[in-house]
Formats: structure tokens, sequence, C-alpha cells
């Protein structure tokens, strides 16, 4: 099986293949003296590579994992080849745009766009409250501000969808 | 002494406090939310008592509440911690008049240092040096530069109703002054309807050093040096020292002096902090904090004195019983905050159940923290988890043991400040000592790019376990096999009708 590992600063392709019984891991096409081993299933694993023990602490579901590794917390997004075409085939169907989502559960403070806008990327679109602290959400991509989902004011858990960008046409 | 007290605060203080009680034999009331059921601080103390609520207004701000606790559990003293209700004169006030000890200074100091002006005005006349500038708004330019002259540049306009950085510029030259000051009155006025300005002297490069004092109620006190705090981001602090190094041994002795000279000025009694900013050698008052703080540990490190144990013996009304000159300084601590926060993600707070804790051990290793296995980290309180505190025998050695505790600590669940903690501690210019307070603002954070392979493999090594273990649960087992079952039995027919071998 073979995975696509996104995290900040590039992408990673693992592949895993399992040949009598033994696990055979691939980085980026080069094969790698890997071992893992999960020590209870909260999330502390030691890891083997070319002999140096790695103490890590790995959570997450299927499509986003964090792994721990001596102080740093590295976020990751997985996906495998069918998810990969997928949402490639679905990205280029949005032209870039797409809804905005709640990374963390809050208040919606102000708009700072309105509907029918043209925006630039990393301009900010709205403040999102949260532990007290307001936080600007920033536009992924240059778009026109299709819709706003949800009233100023109003309490959103994460996930929510909190504005919809249209991407601007390539043609 | 006191035989039992009240904590009226939650979280990492809350324990911090009830330790000390235990070991001084004194018996601890918690209090608790109803999102705090299940809290350390409720496990750990004596009793408990529910105030009900999960907004701090219905819970740890609800003083007729509290009051209630401490007066049902027969509670002798109320112990604020910190944020909450700690700097609140009209409770300390109401705790008094109820017949408890307040662990606190009195409220008439609570009040003159948590007002920006007044405490300016009172330490100016006590001989504390304040940033040097004008306590009243100027009227026009030709005024500003004529003031300018004498408060020295650079100076900084600020909008008299101002806050948050509005409405400030920073005037270096004469010539400059005359632009600086139309804008700045314009950006004011359409600001906060309110276009007065007042001249201040810009500190450009800053440092935070705060002085850690102690009044007891007899007329003795006596500061337990600094602490240097100038690892802040929107002055919230991430990573605090003690000794500072930017400091000698005769402006420390004039900083401790000057604290207490500002202490003495409000009739301080119990713990307290006064905050300076520091500059190329000059130093200003920038306020007192009329509570303990979160990073007192560093100041108990290095002095080895138990600031909690000197709070309540101070409000049982004990005498300190020892001066300045028994103090010493030994070897040097730091403090980094562990806040549930995403660091490289703009410091966005961060949410979700700890399922998973690493805690770090060792020797001088010191972890103050209300986190437990299972912990809910939500919204509705300060995104601050813990402390991690440790001991060096100086500053070299205290940095390199901050930086292999944080590599052996994980939370799981939640993301932290602490790479960013790391990367403050890994870096040369934090390093040299050479730093102030726009020193964490300014740096780029990512996770180092040596490991990249080895987390992403061990990332796609948790898919497939992942995936193995959902397929080989017992029920799934089960409906696989009897599906593969059917799909066997369906093409034996298929082929048996096709007239092909079965």
């Amino acid at each position: 099986m073979k995975y696509f590992v996104e995290m900040v600063g590039g992408t990673h392709e693992v592949e895993l293949v399992e040949r009598l019984g033994e696990l055979i891991v691939k980085v980026d096409g080069e094969p790698m003296n890997f071992d893992y081993h999960e020590i209870d299933l909260l999330g502390q694993v030691v890891a083997t590579h070319d002999g140096q023990s790695y103490a890590l602490s790995v959570e997450g579901g299927k499509s986003k994992v964090r792994v721990t590794l001596a102080g740093h917390t590295y976020a990751m997004e997985l996906e495998d080849e069918r998810e990969r075409a997928a949402h490639l085939a679905e990205r280029a169907a949005r032209g870039g745009g797409g809804p905005i989502k709640a990374v963390m559960p809050g208040i919606v403070v102000e708009y700072l766009v309105e509907v029918g806008a043209e925006v630039a990327e990393g301009q900010p679109l709205l403040i999102l409250e949260a532990m007290k602290m307001q936080n600007e959400i920033s536009a992924p991509g240059p778009g026109i501000l299709a819709a706003i989902h949800v009233e100023a004011g109003a309490t959103v858990a994460a996930g929510d969808k909190l504005v919809t960008l249209k991407g601007l046409e390539t043609e | 002494m006191f035989r039992r007290i009240l904590i009226a605060n939650r979280g990492e203080i809350a324990l911090r406090v009830i330790r000390t009680a235990r070991e001084m034999g004194i018996e601890c009331v918690a209090v608790y939310s109803d999102v705090d059921n299940e809290a350390l601080h409720v496990r750990m103390a004596h009793q408990a008592v529910a105030l009900g609520g999960t907004t701090p207004a219905e819970s740890y701000l609800d003083q007729a509440k509290i009051l209630a606790a401490a007066k049902a559990t027969g509670a002798e003293a109320i112990h604020p911690g910190y944020g909450f209700l700690s700097e609140n004169a009209k409770f300390a006030q109401a705790v008094t008049d109820a017949g408890l000890a307040w662990i606190g200074p009195p409220p008439g100091a609570i009040t003159v240092m948590g007002d920006k002006i007044e405490s300016r005005r009172a330490m100016n006349k006590a001989g504390v040096p304040t940033v040097p500038g004008l306590e009243d708004p100027v009227d026009d330019v030709e005024q500003a530069i004529r003031d300018a002259e004498g408060i020295g540049y650079p100076i900084a306009i600020k909008a008299a109703a101002g806050g948050g950085g509005k409405g400030i510029r920073v005037v270096r030259k004469p010539d400059e002054m005359a632009s600086a000051f139309r804008t700045a009155s314009g950006e004011a006025l359409s600001s906060f309807g309110d276009g007065r300005l007042y001249l201040e002297r810009y500190l450009d490069h800053p440092r935070h050093i705060e002085i850690q004092v102690m009044f007891d109620g007899h007329g003795n006190g006596v500061h337990y040096f600094e602490r240097e705090c100038s690892i802040q981001r929107r002055h919230q602090k991430l990573v605090e020292e003690a000794p500072s190094s930017a400091i000698d041994e005769a402006t420390r002795a004039a900083m401790g002096e000057v604290a207490l000279q500002a202490g003495r000025a409000v009739g301080y009694v119990g713990a307290g902090t006064v905050e300076f900013l520091w500059e190329d050698g000059e130093f200003f008052f920038l306020e007192m904090n009329t509570r303990l703080q979160v990073e007192h540990p560093i100041t108990e490190m290095i002095t080895g004195v138990d600031l909690v144990r000197e709070q309540l013996r101070v409000a049982a009304g004990e005498e300190l019983g020892y001066g300045q000159d028994s103090l010493h300084i030994h070897g040097h601590s730091i403090e980094v905050r562990i806040n549930a926060e995403d660091p490289i993600n703009g410091y966005l707070p961060s949410v979700g159940t700890l399922h998973n804790l690493r805690a770090p051990g060792g020797p001088w290793v010191r972890l103050d923290t209300g986190m437990y296995r299972g912990m809910e980290v939500g919204l509705a309180y300060d995104p601050m988890l813990g402390k991690l505190i440790v001991w060096g025998r100086d500053r070299a050695q205290a940095i390199e043991r901050m930086i292999r505790a944080i590599q052996e600590m994980n939370v799981g669940g939640v993301m932290t400040s602490l790479p960013a903690a790391l990367t403050v501690l890994e870096h040369e210019r934090f390093r040299s000592g050479n730093y102030d307070t726009h020193f964490l603002e300014s740096l780029t954070l990512a996770p180092p790019t040596e490991y990249r392979q080895i987390v992403a493999a061990a990332a796609a090594m948790h898919r497939h376990l992942l995936a193995r273990r959902r397929a080989l649960e017992p029920q799934a087992g089960a409906r696989a096999a009897w599906l593969e079952r059917g799909r066997r039995v369906s093409s034996a027919v298929r082929r048996a009708a096709d007239g092909g071998p079965a």
C-alpha cells in the first residue's frame, strides 16, 4: 500500500509491502530499515531505524496523524492512492475554492469581508474567538466569498462550515 | 497557623497550594465547577464543594458561592491563586468582612496597583522610576516637540483613551513629530472617539524583569531577586528564567530595593511581583501584580524558599523571621509554560482529550500541572495546562536540562506550546542571553527536517495497524468471513450453472 504523507514543508511517499510476513517500508522510493512497535494502544510507540531508537507518540485516525518526537510535534495528513486521486479531482473541480471550516469550537465575532467580495490569499475573512483569544481566519487562496454560513455572534463547533470561497476563474 | 483553608481556584495553582498546605498539616477545601468534577484539585483536597455551573462567572468568579462554601466547611482563610478573584479588591474585602483571613495583600493595595494612572502617580510619589513621560495629554505639535526634549527620544505618541497598540506612533527625531502627531491624532479620534495624545519614552528593545517581594504584617519585607520574562508573545509569557542574564549585582540590589519601596508605598502585605522594563542599564516600573504569579517556582528553585508557605505564614500573622542578608541566589532555573495551542499555526487554541501523557523525570525537574489522562481540554478556561521547571548549577546546564525534559515529555490529544519553547532554548540568541521582548515573535517555527522520513513512516505504520486492527475486530471479522463464505458459495453456484468445474 502506498501513502502520501503531507506535512509542513512537503509530501513524502511511504510504501508498505507485506512480504513473507515481513513489512517492507520504503520512503520516497528508498527502502528503510524501520521497525515500529506499539507499546500500548494509547499512542506510545518505540521505533528503530538503522540501529537508532526513537520514542514516539503517535495519535490520530486514518487521515490525520500527529507524531511527537523529541519535543516536536509533526501534524500530517495521509492519503492512499485512491483518496489522493479523488481529492485532486475535487480540488481541480473547485478551482481552489471550497468551504472553510472552523478548526476549533468558538464564537464568530465578526466578518471582515462581505459576500461577493474578491479576496487575496492570506486575507483575513473573519474573527473567531476561542479561549478568550481572537483569531483571524484567512483565505487559503485567492477567490470570491460566495457564502456566509453562520451569523456573527453564533457559536460554532470544530468542523462547522463558516464561509464558502469560490475560486477565481483561471481561463 | 490555620487548620483549614479554602482554595478559590482550579488547575495547577490549586494543586500547588494544596501540596504546601498538606506539608504544613493544613486541611484543604477545593471548590469546583461542573466541568471540573474529576479534576485533580478536587481529588487531592481534603474536602471539595461543588459550585455548579460551567462558566467562570457561575463558578470560580461567584463570590457569594465561594464565601458560602468557606462558611459551610469551616475554612479559616481563602487562597485565591492567580487569575479569577485574586486581584479583586471587593472580594478581598468581603473575605475579611466575613471574618476570614485573605491570603493576599490588603484591598487598598490591590486597588491602587490595579489602576494604571493611579499606580503611576503613587510610584512617582514614592520615588520609583516610571517610563519617562507626561501624566497629562499634550495640546499640539509645538508643545509635543518642547516636551519631547525633556523626555528624551525615541518618543512613543499614545492615544489617551487607547489600548491594543492602536494610535501609537514612534518618533525618533524632532522633525518627524509633526506628521506622526497628525496621524496618531486622527487614528485615536477614529478608533476611540478621543483625539487626545500623551507622550512617553519609547523602549526599542526592552527586557521584562520582575522582582518577587514578600511583606509580613509587622513591617518586614524582603525580595527574592528577579525573574526574567522577556520570552513572550502578545504579553503572554512562554519561557521564564531566574536570575536574569542582563543585570549585574548592583542593578539587582537596586531593583530589589526599589521593588520594596513600591510595596511599602501601598502598605503591601503578602507575596507580590513588581514588574520592570529594563533597557540599556535603565529600569522603569511597569506594574505590580498583587498575587502569587504563574512563574513563582523559578524563584523557589534558586532561593530554596517555598513561597506558598511564606504566604500562609504571613496571612496567619507570623513574622517573616529573616532578613535580606539570609537570602542568596543558588544556580539557575527555567520555566516553560505548557499551553494548549498550536504555535506553528499562529498559536491557535487546541482542544481535545488527553489520552496519552508522558511526564519527564530525572534530577532537578519539576512538573506543576493539573493534567491527567482522560482530561478534556476545552475552551471554558485558560489554555495553560501546566509548567515545566528545571534547576541547573548554571544557566547553560539549566538550558540543557530543560531541552532534555521537553524532549522526554509528551502531551497527547492537543497541540502544545512546548515545541515553541524548545525552539527558543535551542536558539543561539537565547543561549547568548542577549534577547528582548520581541524575540519570540520574530522566530519562525517549524519542526526539524532531519526526522521527516521517520515520522512519515511512523504515520503510515499507524494507519496500516489501525486498518488491520479494525479488520480484526471480532464483529467486523465475523461479518467479513460471512460475506466471504457467501461469495464463495455464490460463485460456485454460478460456475456450476455455467457448466464449469465446481
